[in-house]
């Protein structure tokens, strides 16, 4: 069969929606792609190398290139700033888009910056009143925010739903002092700062940060919250960038507080092995934190060896926080009409094709569809492609 | 593609049939999935049946899905797409991508097919780890194994009926989730048992896959005892009696199970290690068929048009297998399309007349590029990735590669080294999948730069010759670096440690003209380190304006 007028729309621009797209695209069929931020890459592009005298295989760079093939392709359309209002199905699906409703959380400048090389926009205009208050604040080729986004109507022959994941709000767990306490930070907040900074700065003060804890499975694994699974990523992440730091400072003195440890890469025995030598592993995870004059923080646990109470102090709190359901998901399930699991994920057909939904045409890749890393999203991703190409009957 | 100048184009003929190895149920998908798109398979078997190993084991937690497994494994046999060959195994590959003769030895008979693309579907291999907890197996003593087979009858079943049962995981080895699904499936069916009581002694438990966290929750809810423990329990008497000392209780807690059951561990196939070597593709951790390297996920091997597929590669859940065969049946249809192919004319060509059979080319190529013709090295332009390497390894400069020429490459080196207004002349060669990247992104997001750095894009840092090193300085450059991927990131396998053999080569050579070492840097970057990129020349000016300037100049 041709594979003439053949169009797929991918609603996410994160690895697994770029990772889709390309390969659709490989094939001749045309892409939209539809991401409602004013960047593509999604959370992953946001990651820094976590390489000590070797790569540590985390996959970050990965992204970096598949966006590049991806802004680089003629055949897939990308619509930023740009939601999915409702979609009709009478044989081909009409889809209706509107201007997304997304609003960054902070802008310094009233300019937000996109996070690679490759995002075109790079710099978008989100607050216009603070930018004529300081004009040369506002870089070359910066794009208003307002003049982004597509509203129309778009006909095509099947969806890929790539709208990934939101990291747990670490604020729900307040005993943790997150927001509150300058040096409290996230995963995902020192995935940032070691890409921004090329090293690992607290917060308060810009300083090195000496004695640092990592709290694994914040939000994950957890009963009180209902979240009963393991988010996969956390503890690779965490102990990866642990490792980074570690090379970059031999002498800082790195925690991390555990329930149980999930393998790092294919090497994992061997990682391991060489974590327990350079940090220390504590299998209690804390509750408590509390903020001391240096903006410092003491941290009660139990220690293993007696069971009694410990007060410690750290210079920087990392909290693990792992894969929660996307913030549009239920919106999504509604307009898509596709179900969610238990867990609140995007459900599909059976165990061994995830991608595939109860409704023929939509398909699902990537963390959208359950918790995973970049390279179980590309995969997925893949499979996705592959499903979407034999359900259009292109050869 | 779009940094390569590739202007002059030829379409060429390729062979569409694929070879897949493994008639295990991962084997079976591939060649359903690759017949489907319309292309011949044959399918090597080195046992009599197809299916592979069925045992609960592998189909953990897939109650439902097996009987489609039985429905694709039937359907195949009756594909006419696809050739069947049992009791058969490969005992050579020659060739290149689009082109390999695979030779197949089935009895005494030896078959010839030329195949476009092969696909290696190896089952992984277990093994009882009783040993490791000084445990011989025993009536009392079982495998993980033995317990799938015992639960899956329903009168052995009856066996546990009021007794207790023992798990010992991820205390014997690291473990997976894998490892661990195949417990907390047994432990589940042991609690619909009357009176039967689960122990599970684990160290790190393995939880992250779909569902292991609830069924791990739902086993303790329904009575199962889990002691978290960082080393292995005492066991005495072949399993007797099980105890460890608990700190927070403050004593030791001690049973006597009636049974015990040992995890096992998943291992690479045996056969791997010598398929790799016919196949001539790498082996990576732990004799599985992939290397560590992030720019080979999800199926790719070193060569193109080799595909590696679930447990060959890594320990994989069927699940995980299938993702990885629609993977390779996308590659597959993308690499071979319909048997004709446009491919550059100059990725990379040996000039006949300067070529003196060295085979030189054919041992660096990463990627096994290389073939033999009459009197010459032949490139294939399907196979090769222009990373060069061997471009810069030929003693006789006799290969070329597109858009990196060596007149051209000679004239950039010398035109990169210009003055910042006084300030250091600095050169750094760099890799375009990783160096070159981050330096533009560096640019683009305006961090420090120094003023009189060039960057010199190559298609790998093993494209980076001495020659241009050597030219550098002789042209005045202050400092040279030389940027590539972090080890085990580079995506032509070694370029990253060729270059920094070079590099060596060149220390020595400066040491013999008086020329200080600090002047020549070789150091690993990823694309996405632009202040990383920053931060490396930012520190090579400064050290360069401790030295000095060049005394060549
Ligand atoms: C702190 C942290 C660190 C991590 N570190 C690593 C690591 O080092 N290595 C690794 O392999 N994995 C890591 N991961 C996991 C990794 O982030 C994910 O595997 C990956 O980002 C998943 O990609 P995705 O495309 O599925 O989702 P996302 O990255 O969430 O992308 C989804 C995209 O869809 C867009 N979108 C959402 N809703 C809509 C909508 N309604 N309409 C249109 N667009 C929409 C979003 O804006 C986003 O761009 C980490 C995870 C966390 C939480
Ligand atoms: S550590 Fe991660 S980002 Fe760095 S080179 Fe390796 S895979 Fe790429
Ligand atoms: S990966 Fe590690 S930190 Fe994350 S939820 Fe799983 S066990 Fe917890
Ligand atoms: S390295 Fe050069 S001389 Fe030797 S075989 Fe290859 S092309 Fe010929
Ligand atoms: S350029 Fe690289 S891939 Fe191509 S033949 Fe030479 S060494 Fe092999």
């Amino acid at each position: 069969m041709s594979t003439k007028n053949k169009k797929v729309m991918v609603v996410g621009g994160g690895i697994a929606g770029l990772t889709a797209a390309w390969e659709l695209s490989r094939f001749n069929i045309d892409v939209e792609l539809i991401e409602k931020t004013p960047f593509l890459g999604g959370y992953a592009i946001q990651y820094c190398c976590k390489a000590t005298d070797e790569c540590r295989q985390c996959g970050a760079c990965t992204v970096e290139a598949m966006l590049k093939n991806v802004v680089n392709e003629p055949k897939i359309k990308v619509h930023l700033a740009t939601d999915v209002e409702k979609i009709n199905n009478s044989g081909r699906f009409s889809v209706d888009l509107k201007k997304s409703s997304y609003q960054p959380v902070s802008a310094t400048e009233g300019v937000i910056r996109g996070y690679s090389k490759n995002n075109s926009p790079l710099h978008v205009i989100v607050d216009k009143e603070k930018c004529e208050e300081n004009p040369d604040a506002v870089p070359e080729g910066a794009v208003e925010l307002d003049t982004m986004g597509f509203s129309g109507k778009l006909d095509v022959d099947a969806v890929i739903l790539a709208s990934g994941f939101q990291p747990f709000d670490a604020e729900q767990k307040g005993t943790y002092g997150y927001k509150k306490f300058p040096n409290v930070v996230t995963g995902m907040d020192l995935e940032r700062i070691i890409r921004e900074n090329a090293t690992v700065v607290r917060p308060s003060d810009g300083k090195a940060a000496q004695k640092i804890a990592f709290i694994q499975c914040v939000g994950s694994r957890d009963e009180n919250l209902g979240n009963l699974w393991c988010s996969q990523v956390c503890c690779p992440y965490a102990l990866r960038m642990a490792e980074t730091i570690k090379h970059k400072n031999a002498d800082a003195e790195i925690s991390i507080f555990y329930m149980d440890i999930q393998n790092v890469g294919k090497n994992y025995a061997e990682f391991y092995e060489k974590c327990k030598t350079d940090f220390r592993f504590v299998r209690n995870i804390p509750v408590d934190v509390f903020p001391m004059e240096n903006d410092s923080l003491s941290m009660r646990y139990m220690n293993e060896e007696d069971g009694l109470c410990i007060n410690e102090e750290f210079d920087l709190l990392v909290l693990s926080v792992g894969i929660m359901p996307g913030p549009d998901n239920n919106d999504l399930s509604g307009i898509f009409d596709v179900g969610l699991n238990e867990d609140g994920f995007f459900a599909g057909i059976d165990k061994l094709n995830s991608t595939s939904t109860l409704k023929g045409g939509i398909f699902l890749a990537g963390t959208v569809a359950g918790p995973k890393d970049i390279a179980a999203s590309m995969a997925h991703a893949g499979q996705a492609a592959s499903e979407v190409i034999k359900h259009l009957g292109v050869s | 593609m779009t940094d390569m100048k590739h202007t002059d184009m030829e379409e060429i003929n390729i062979a569409t049939d694929v070879l897949v190895l493994g008639g295990g149920l991962t084997g079976i998908k591939a060649a359903s999935e690759i017949a489907g798109s319309g292309y011949k398979v044959i399918l090597v078997e080195k046992d009599a049946e197809l299916g592979g190993r069925k045992g609960p084991g592998t189909l953990v937690g897939l109650k439902e899905e097996s009987k489609g497994l039985q429905d694709l494994e039937d359907k195949i046999k009756t594909d006419s797409n696809v050739e069947i060959l049992t009791q058969a195994s490969l005992v050579s590959a020659a060739g290149v991508t689009g082109d390999f003769t695979a030779r197949l030895l089935k009895g005494a008979e030896v078959i010839e097919q030329n195949v476009g693309a092969i696909v290696v579907a190896t089952e992984f291999a277990t093994g009882a780890l009783n040993e490791k907890y000084g445990l011989s197996l025993a009536d009392n003593v079982l495998t993980q194994s033995r317990m799938d087979e015992l639960l899956a009858s329903e009168s052995d079943k009856e066996k546990f009926a009021n007794k207790t049962v023992a798990f010992l995981v991820s205390l014997g080895q690291e473990g997976n989730p894998l490892v661990l699904e195949r417990g907390l499936r047994s432990v589940l069916a042991l609690q619909e048992i009357d009176g039967c009581d689960a122990y599970i002694y684990a160290g790190d438990l393995k939880v992250a896959s779909n569902g292991l966290e609830r069924m791990y929750k739902e086993s303790r809810e329904k009575g199962a005892v889990y002691f978290k423990l960082t080393e292995k329990p005492e066991i005495v008497e072949n399993g007797k009696t099980i105890s460890f000392f608990d700190s927070v209780a403050r004593r030791n807690i001690e049973i006597s199970p009636d049974f015990i059951v040992v995890e096992e561990e998943m291992c690479a196939n045996h056969l791997n290690e010598e398929l790799a070597e016919i196949l001539r593709i790498n082996v990576g951790p732990s004799g599985f068929l992939q290397s560590d390297n992030v720019h080979f996920f999800p199926v790719r091997s070193n060569r193109e048009g080799i595909f590696v597929a679930g447990s060959t590669r890594e320990i994989s859940s069927l699940p995980s297998a299938w993702t990885d065969v629609e993977n390779i049946a996308i590659e597959v249809k993308d690499l071979l399309g319909d048997g004709k192919k446009i491919v550059a004319k100059n990725k990379a060509v040996v000039n006949e007349d300067k070529c003196v059979i060295c085979l030189t080319c054919y041992r660096c190529c990463p990627h096994g590029a290389i073939y033999w013709g009459d009197k010459k090295a032949i490139i294939s332009p399907v196979a090769c990735q222009g990373c060069g390497i061997c471009a810069s390894e030929c003693p006789m400069d006799a290969i070329q590669v597109g858009g990196f020429e060596d007149e051209d490459m000679t004239e950039k080196v010398k035109s990169g080294v210009v003055s910042g207004n006084g300030t250091p002349r600095l050169l750094a060669f760099c890799c375009q999948n990783s160096a070159f990247e981050a330096g533009e992104m560096a640019d683009m997001f305006k961090m420090p730069l120094p003023e009189g750095l060039r960057m010199i894009k190559v298609p790998c840092a093993g494209k980076i010759d001495l020659d241009y090193i050597l030219n550098a300085f002789v042209a005045g450059a202050d400092g040279i670096l030389v940027m590539a991927c972090h080890p085990g990131n580079c995506k032509s396998e070694n370029g990253n440690t060729f270059a920094q053999w070079r590099v060596n080569d060149a220390y020595r050579m400066m040491e013999e003209v008086g020329l200080e070492k600090d002047r020549l840097c070789f150091v690993g970057t990823a694309s996405n380190m632009g202040s990383g990129f920053s931060s490396i020349v930012v520190d090579m000016e400064k050290r360069i304006n401790e030295l000095g300037l060049s005394p060549l100049k």
